[in-house]
């Protein structure tokens, strides 16, 4: 079962967080982590175990934390704001939420506990090439030969899938959609890092030829189980964009401040004052759709498909627009790769297309309201 | 009246529940409820405040002198609620009676007998006469002037987007009494009396068709003395109070469309509009009509969240970024119906009512976007205060006014 925090102690975690990564997630230290080929760095991941974050929505009988939501857009507020480098998305959010919500107690027991402490990262194939979040996006197939499951095909955008030390691996088959664990390390498995202009992201592609592989025992339908994980994932991601929109808006205020031309601090002129205002009304809706959604999510409202898809489209956008035109407030400093600008910028873009696009959030919007 | 100030919560919630019992009754209640309030008020409504103000509930805040009860905010708020819970008006005053409020505070000991009680009671009408044809933004650039002429002040000049001035007997009015030093320092303020002979009023009419507002005309006016608030030269900071309480008794939603017609469902409007034109299936459309519903929605939701920062004791900056988002709902919705109906929007009339609708949204958004301070002060307003963004520098800002430049 997921608890919910009071204000107070979710405001501590936060602020715990946020400690930590005013620490370990500096500037200089995202540079160097997101130059390396892993992408991340261990110690603060131990450091994030240790906090519990890692684990902080899978159940407290798999070794988490077991809190829900609301808990983890806080952290990922923090955790955007400073670019956070890491699996957590990946393997304690998404792998995680997926197993939970495929309910194979088995598995989950043997699994859940090393991916609570991120001694595990594990990943989950949920789409291919076309990057398209949706049933229709997978192209994997599995198929049963003599008694055994093998899987073909080929995913994509898989988060963090070549730090990964197991795979959930979703796969059309003639009885329908169903859901494997598959060991990235054997032979048939071929995992291609993929070049990506964020380069604080891991993503690979996950190639199956003849794949083994065992099948998850879903007691739900294994779509809807995909579902309750993206939801989780959206959630997530609401808050780093929210959080990495509020970050930028104010390092570029504070900038606005400090930056004298024509003998004035360039925040004095209205063409700049009016864009910041603008960025604050944007900002502040990205937390309250964030935050309401998680909350929404918490509670099981019947109005969660609604609230979250108005935060993935809401904060997906915000993020983009604050991080866009704050390259712009700055001016040319901003054009220099020196500068943090390009990284929330960078950050920004790639969240905005994870797990759908705002165009595809907005339909979905519409259609939840009845239109 | 109980008046102990150390009255218990449940015995003042009890004495308030009492009285409203005998006196709230259901010939009255319906009455009330039932008539149409615009700038006339009733019979039945004066003789209901009458019996509010009698039982020193209207203002509970205030002073017992002036019918108040020197309760704090949160024993007076136990008020509100009671009278809330049964919907009988006249509680509150003390926070959303800008009339009165300014009076108490700045005026002088007979004015404030002469008008607190008949302000508390409606028996008065007010209206504003604070922007000029000259002075809309820049608001301290005001030239209707003032001069002092033994006992009174002779008033000339003229004054815009007033609401009630025909039927108001006083005006909250600004003018300048001093054109020898900067421009916030010669204002004063004063309460006009409306009903002479100096005041012409005219009505405007607005680009959607209606006159909610006039132009007044001031020519010799008369205003006694003792009607100034505050002292001579101190209007802009008596303004500024009156501002305060004016945007604290604000906060009601923006208009709807002009023809009124309820919804049958609860489904969101401009996906009825879209399904009813046989348009809810373009995806262009989908796009921006599920985009306007969430700066709709998202905007709830940030007022939701001041609201709950503000019942924890942190004061919230997000409030004053209301205004500013609803210009942008009400022009996006009146967009985006015009778009849907493409070219039925160049009609009008009865008969056409989803035209008159999507053109009167378009039209009126403006009263959001201009109104109250336009978006673009709205967003030096959200830079300065809430950013901490420097101000532009004010060439006007220290010289005498008579040496200001004017368009």
């Amino acid at each position: 079962m997921l608890n919910t925090l009071s204000t107070e102690e979710r405001e501590a975690l936060r602020d715990s967080v946020s400690k930590l990564m005013s620490d370990a997630s500096t500037e200089t230290a995202v540079r160097t982590v997101m130059e390396t080929d892993q992408g991340f760095d261990p110690d603060l991941w131990r450091s994030l175990s240790e906090m519990g974050v890692i684990g902080l929505i899978t159940d407290e009988k798999y070794g988490g934390s077991g809190v829900g939501p609301m808990e983890l857009e806080a952290v990922m507020e923090e955790a955007g704001a400073a670019l956070l480098c890491s699996p957590l998305l990946a393997s304690g959010v998404i792998a995680a939420e997926l197993l939970q919500a495929l309910g194979d107690e088995a598995l989950n027991a043997t699994r859940l506990p090393g991916i609570a402490t991120g001694e595990t990262i594990a990943s989950a194939v949920l789409t291919g090439d076309t990057g398209c979040w949706t049933e229709s996006g997978i192209n994997v197939s599995a198929s049963e030969i003599a008694g055994t499951w093998q899987l073909e095909g080929r995913g994509s955008f898989v988060l963090h899938a070549q730090n990964a030390d197991v795979l959930i691996v979703i796969a059309n088959s003639e009885g329908g959609l169903k859901a494997f664990e598959v060991d990235p390390s054997e032979d048939s498995v071929q995992v291609e890092a993929l070049p990506t202009l964020d380069r604080t992201l891991r993503i690979a592609s996950v190639s199956f030829n003849k794949t083994a592989a065992k099948q998850i025992n879903a007691t739900q339908p294994v779509w809807e189980a995909v579902n309750q994980a993206l939801n989780m994932a959206l959630v997530a991601l609401a808050g780093e964009q929210a959080g990495g929109a509020k970050k930028v808006l104010d390092f570029t205020v504070e900038y606005a401040k400090t930056r004298i031309q024509f003998g004035r601090q360039i925040g004095s002129f209205q063409a700049i004052k009016h864009m910041a205002a603008d960025l604050l009304v944007e900002t502040e809706s990205a937390i309250s759709a964030a935050r309401h959604a998680a909350a929404c999510l918490a509670d099981q409202s019947s109005r969660t498909e609604e609230a979250i898809s108005l935060a993935a489209f809401a904060c997906a956008d915000a993020f983009v627009k604050t991080a866009a035109d704050g390259v712009q407030m700055h001016g040319g400093i901003a054009f220099t790769w020196e500068h943090p600008a390009h990284l929330y910028l960078k950050r920004a873009r790639a969240d905005a297309q994870l797990f759908g696009s705002s165009d595809f959030h907005r339909e979905n919007y519409l259609k939840a309201l009845g239109g | 009246m109980t008046n102990e100030s150390n009255t218990s919560d449940e015995a003042l919630r009890e004495e308030v529940t009492a009285w409203l019992t005998e006196n709230w009754t259901k010939d009255i209640s319906e009455e009330l409820l039932n008539e149409n309030i615009y700038w006339e008020v009733s019979a039945a409504r004066k003789s209901w405040l009458k019996k509010v103000v009698e039982a020193h509930w209207a203002v509970p805040r205030w002073p017992e002198e002036w019918h108040g009860r020197a309760l704090a905010n949160d024993q007076a708020k136990i008020i509100e609620r009671a009278f809330a819970k049964v919907r009988a008006p006249g509680a509150g005053q003390d926070r959303n009676n800008l009339w009165a409020n300014t009076l108490l505070a700045q005026g002088q000991q007979g004015l404030k007998e002469k008008l607190i009680g008949p302000l508390l009671r409606s028996e008065v009408n007010m209206c504003l006469l604070y922007s000029e044809p000259g002075a809309g933004s820049d608001l301290a650039g005001i030239r209707t002037r003032a001069d002092k002429q033994g006992d009174h002040y002779l008033v000339n000049g003229q004054k815009v987007w007033t609401s009630g001035a025909a039927t108001a007997d006083y005006g909250m009015l600004i003018a300048r009494t001093n054109w020898d030093v900067p421009k916030h320092q010669g204002i004063s303020f004063f309460f006009c009396p409306m009903k002479q002979p100096g005041i012409e009023v005219r009505p405007l009419r607005q680009i959607t068709n209606e006159s909610h507002f006039n132009e007044v005309f001031i020519t010799d006016a008369v205003v006694p003395a003792e009607n100034i608030l505050g002292a001579p030269g101190m209007g802009w900071q008596v303004l500024n109070t009156a501002l305060a309480y004016e945007r604290s008794s604000m906060g009601e939603g923006a208009r709807g469309p002009r023809s009124g017609a309820k919804q049958a469902t609860q489904e969101e409007p401009l996906i009825a509009v879209a399904r009813e034109a046989g348009k809810l299936d373009e995806p262009h459309l989908r796009q921006q009509i599920a985009q306007a519903i969430a700066y709709k929605r998202l905007n709830a939701l940030n007022t939701a969240r001041a609201k709950a920062d503000l019942s924890q004791g942190t004061s919230s900056s997000i409030m004053s970024l209301g205004k500013l988002a609803m210009s942008r709902i009400l022009h996006e919705e009146g967009r985006i119906r015009t778009e849907i109906l493409g070219a039925e929007s160049l009609l009008e009339g009865e008969n056409h009512p989803r035209a008159e609708d999507a053109n009167f949204l378009s039209l009126n958004a403006y009263f959001t976007s201009i109104g109250g301070g336009t978006d673009q002060v709205q967003r030096n307003i959200i830079g300065e205060r809430v950013l901490g963004l420097p101000k532009e520098p004010e060439v006007d800002k220290t010289i005498a006014f008579r040496d200001v430049r004017t368009s």
